[in-house]
């Protein structure tokens, strides 16, 4: 699944570590998610659409 | 669970843990070798198999590190490589007491049942921090890494015991003792870690 991670964090200017930090999860984690190698569970994806006040479809993307 | 950022380390414990582990498994087998030849055995053997053991623990430092650099090093991966550090030594250790008893006191009965289970003892904690891992691990991608890693190398014991097992009923290969197992899971777990690093530098550079 494709998804806006990437953009988003980089508007924040956070490193990957940053992300992690703040989503209590691994920076390798959030490197899996951004690279689309590894879709998040639903609660990890409402933390994440939280932390960037947006929705999840607005973040992750049909593909 | 915040990942501290780390990185590689150069020196004694920087190098791969892939190195400390070959030379852990050399060097048993150098022991092996020898007690073949009849250079060691027994009592002479137990020196040279226990500074062998002492590879584990920057097999185990390395790992640590190795992870911590790739921020993959939660604190549940950090007690997981430090139980089975735990179940190494105790694995080794259980296994020399038995095979010790086994040459000196050549022993019958009871005791030889004993000894005989001795070193499959330790299996059980080995089984249960592996369990204890998937609770822990409150990090969804690390746990699913691991669990992958874990089921390739399951996958390669139940092919190679599976082949194996059909060779020896035909009588084309000699037997193999069923405690080969865990070597060849470990083998396989180590083939997963490398097969799950190599997808995700693909998906770096894409």
């Amino acid at each position: 699944m494709k998804n806006r991670l990437k953009v988003l964090r980089a508007e924040r200017d956070w490193s990957q570590g940053d992300l992690a930090e703040r989503l209590e999860v691994s920076r390798q984690s959030v490197n899996a998610i951004e690279t689309g190698k590894y879709d998040p569970s639903l609660p990890l994806a409402f933390r994440i659409a939280d932390l960037f006040d947006m929705r999840i479809e607005e973040i992750f993307l049909r593909s | 669970m915040p990942q501290k950022v780390a990185k590689i380390e150069t020196g004694f414990s920087g190098r791969h843990p892939a190195l400390w582990a070959i030379a852990f498994a050399a060097a048993l087998g150098a022991i092996a070798y020898c007690e073949h030849r009849g250079f060691l055995g027994g009592w002479r053997s137990l020196p040279f198999v226990a500074a062998a053991t002492l590879f584990l623990f920057p097999l185990t430092k390395a790992a640590n590190n190795r992870q911590a650099a790739a921020g993959a090093l939660s604190p549940a991966t950090r007690r997981y490589n430090r139980r089975m550090l735990i179940w190494n030594l105790g694995y080794v250790l259980c296994l020399g007491i038995a095979m010790t008893v086994r040459n000196y006191l050549h022993p019958q009965g009871a005791l030889l049942w004993g000894i005989a289970v001795l070193p499959s003892v330790p299996m059980i904690f080995f089984v249960w921090a592996l369990a204890r891992y998937v609770v822990e691990e409150e990090d969804e991608y690390l746990r699913y890494r691991q669990t992958s890693a874990a089921l390739i190398g399951l996958a390669l014991v139940l092919l190679a015991g599976t082949l194996w097992g059909f060779m020896e009923t035909f009588g084309v290969a000699p037997h193999v003792p069923a405690w080969w197992v865990v070597p060849v899971w470990a083998i396989g777990l180590g083939l997963g870690q490398m097969i799950m690093a190599s997808a995700e530098r693909r998906a770096d550079r894409t």
